[in-house]
């Protein structure tokens, strides 16, 4: 009893002691804190970012702490913190929730801060990341990234096949006769062609909506034209591709990215977020990256202006509106957002920058994959921002679900299913739009 | 009361508080704020919420899909409760006799228990794949367990079976050690047999337990909620056949962000659980056996 007495006594001490050994030491710089909490949900990014980070923390005296939550809870954790005003202090904004936190004043007003740096000129950026980080005139974050869309292909399955590789000329067209080749030769093998599932949206079949004309999300965020003859032409040539293409069940249950890197799956589309996945493959000396096809719209054999789009979309670096210090906040953002930052962010193979024009370094990032088809698509795509709205993901999910793509996805071989849930797709976005 | 009494009761209440505290902390104010939000258009942020009397339970209760998930997970209750009370049982009452090894079978059995659920929902998401999974390839079929509409719930069942056996024989277990021995060496002398013994001592005496567990369980079953989510894809053509009435909740509140239709899902579960938990209540004096 009496060493148990002696032994709390003790642990209360210990307590004690941390609690004021372990108060903040009052930072060196100017700021208030010692230390600054970032939250990210991509652990590929976290090494080059800490990187980055730790080079400001020299000149600032501030540490940075980056914790990676996975993308699921990160936004569980966040929702949670903002109710709770327990927020980290800088933090990653995507297009999906940025409209819901902007409207709510959680995040930090960041006009006077850019409108006093020299570091920063907002034109120098995506102006569909720019746009979309602001809200009632007011900029909440700055640009931190852009991503693109590729074809991604296995030489080995074509080579084995005997087909030719994927250009940047392939058409859809194109890509379903490939696709047909594969398929029907890797039968016995149970080898398939392409694979692409209803959640392939933005890195799949979004694309070949824009190619033909259509939009998913028209540019004021109001309606849809993916209803529309052009929508209903383009997603009639998904159904061709998908003809040949793993059946859906397999997709949903195996997944698009662990077919293609068991080798069978020749083909899918991917986002430049997933380079490493694939670049530490097991057989990543197969896999090579091509441009998306494109639709030859006036039918000359070439791609012009128009004819060929890959979806964009980028994160913001955001900071909380109750932040101990938004000056410091602040600073950090504008450091990970300048010009040498951006340009070392694709260097480090992080991802390709928020800046205009200085992302040709990322090109260079993966030794022995050649992966300018992303940069590339730059200058000979044209690009749509990742389409959202205010509640996007209500009318995404039900995109991909029965009732949306989802039925004529399990049954290709029938025209008139795919037509219908262009239609259905139509209503489900209209009736989103009009409750948000 | 008197002094000592008195005293008493207030030490009593003093080491009951850290509980009675976190009940009404953790579970009465949540529970409260469920029903209260149940009836509000909710606000991003819990903030904005404008009132809207019953509109939400008018949608719910009008809505195919509710009445669909809500016989989801009676279908998924179905299969887990009796299945995973009746194999737990005839475990148990094996692994209560002396036979060699006997602890190394207890751990085996208790083993799914102390796996992380969604460890064993991925484990069995690619046992199932229909195209590459150990199942379809031991059997030389092609069955699409989870992605057929029409058998992908019994599929979900039988993992949920396989979870819980081993927490329920433990339970009966318990129960068996609390029957004497004399019950048995009397009905040896009489001549009765083990199947015979079982039915008119084991079942009968082991009513409080099984009793005990087969509550707890239709309550633990009608809230599933993770082997759906873990096993089955968003886009998995048997969802709306199989997604629990939590899984719905888990939709609306937290990935639609749309809180009080959310809040109304499950209060409508609530009281549903209720109803049964009375019911069962009533049965508990003519179904149970007390010595």
């Amino acid at each position: 009893m009496r060493a148990k007495r002696l032994f709390s006594a003790a642990l209360a001490c210990g307590l004690a002691a941390g609690l004021t050994l372990g108060s903040p030491v009052s930072a060196a710089a100017e700021y208030s804190v010692s230390e600054l909490q970032v939250n990210i949900w991509d652990n590929n990014q976290r090494e080059g970012l800490q990187q980055i980070a730790d080079a400001w923390t020299e000149t600032s005296g501030v540490k940075v702490n980056i914790n990676v939550v996975d993308w699921d809870n990160y936004w569980t954790l966040l929702e949670a913190g903002a109710s709770g005003g327990q927020m980290p202090d800088v933090f990653w904004m995507h297009s999906n929730t940025a409209q819901m936190y902007m409207e709510n004043d959680l995040l930090l007003n960041l006009d006077d801060y850019i409108a006093a740096d020299d570091a920063i000129d907002l034109s120098n950026y995506y102006q569909g990341i720019v746009d979309l980080y602001n809200s009632g005139g007011v900029q909440y974050a700055l640009p931190k990234d852009h991503d693109t869309i590729a074809l991604l292909y296995n030489k080995a399955l074509f080579d084995k096949y005997g087909v030719e590789y994927p250009t940047d000329d392939w058409t859809w067209e194109d890509v379903q006769a490939a696709a047909a080749a594969i398929t029907e030769a890797g039968a016995s093998d149970g080898v398939y062609g392409y694979a692409i599932n209803t959640s392939n949206n933005q890195d799949g079949w979004y694309n070949i909506i824009y190619d033909y004309g259509a939009q998913v999300i028209t540019d004021d965020h109001k309606g849809t034209t993916i209803g529309s003859e052009e929508g209903k032409a383009a997603m009639e040539m998904m159904r061709q591709i998908l003809e040949v293409a793993a059946p859906q069940i397999t997709v949903a249950e195996t997944g698009t990215d662990s077919l293609f890197m068991s080798g069978l799956a020749a083909m899918i589309t991917q986002g430049s977020w997933m380079i490493n996945t694939f670049y530490k493959g097991e057989h990543s000396a197969d896999y090579a990256w091509a441009m998306l096809p494109y639709h030859d719209a006036n039918g000359n054999g070439t791609c012009d202006e128009g004819e060929r789009y890959s979806a964009y979309n980028g994160l913001g670096w955001a900071a909380s509106y109750n932040t101990a210090d938004p000056d410091a906040a602040y600073s950090l953002i504008s450091y990970f957002c300048n010009e040498e930052n951006q340009k070392k962010q694709a260097e480090l193979g992080v991802t390709m920058a928020g800046m205009i024009g200085v992302s040709e370094e990322f090109a260079n990032a993966f030794p022995g994959m050649d992966v300018s088809a992303f940069t590339r698509a730059e200058e000979e795509a044209s690009l749509f921002f990742r389409p959202y709205t205010r509640n996007t993901t209500i009318w995404e999910d039900a995109l991909q679900q029965a009732g949306g793509f989802l039925d004529p996805w399990q049954d290709p071989s029938d025209p008139a299913k795919m037509a219908a849930a262009c239609d259905n797709a139509q209503q489900i976005i209209e009736n989103a739009i009009a409750n948000e | 009361m008197t002094p000592t009494q008195k005293s008493e009761a207030k030490w009593g209440l003093l080491f009951v508080a850290p509980t009675i505290i976190g009940l009404l902390v953790l579970n009465l104010y949540p529970i409260a704020n469920t029903i209260y939000q149940s009836f509000f258009k909710t606000g991003d942020f819990g903030k904005g919420n404008i009132f809207i009397g019953l509109a939400n339970y008018q949608k719910v209760l009008s809505s195919q899909e509710t009445w669909q998930a809500l016989w989801n997970t009676v279908k998924y209750a179905l299969i887990e409760v009796p299945f995973g009370v009746v194999i737990a049982l005839l475990l148990a009452v094996l692994l209560n006799k002396k036979i060699g090894g006997r602890s190394v079978y207890r751990t085996i059995f208790f083993l799914p228990m102390v796996c992380a659920p969604a460890a064993v929902a991925m484990v069995w998401k690619w046992l199932y794949n229909t195209q590459f999974g150990l199942l379809n390839n031991v059997l030389h079929t092609k069955v699409a367990w989870i992605s057929d509409p029409k058998i992908a719930w019994i599929s979900i069942g039988i993992i949920g079976v396989w979870s819980i056996i081993g927490y329920n024989m433990v339970l009966f277990i318990g129960g068996l050690q609390e029957i004497p021995g004399d019950y048995y060496e009397a009905a040896d002398i009489d001549g009765a047999s083990g199947v015979r013994q079982f039915f008119s001592i084991t079942v009968p005496l082991l009513s409080p337990t099984t009793f005990f567990i087969v509550q707890t369980r239709i309550i633990g079953a009608l809230t599933i909620f993770d082997l759906m989510f873990m096993v089955m894809d968003k886009t998995n053509v048997a969802l709306p056949k199989v997604q629990s009435i939590v899984y719905l909740f888990y939709q609306y509140a937290f990935t639609n962000g749309n809180k009080g239709y959310g809040a109304t899902l499950v209060v409508i579960l609530l009281l549903f659980i209720m109803l049964l938990t009375w019911i069962l209540q009533r049965a508990e004096k003519k179904i149970v056996y007390h010595n």
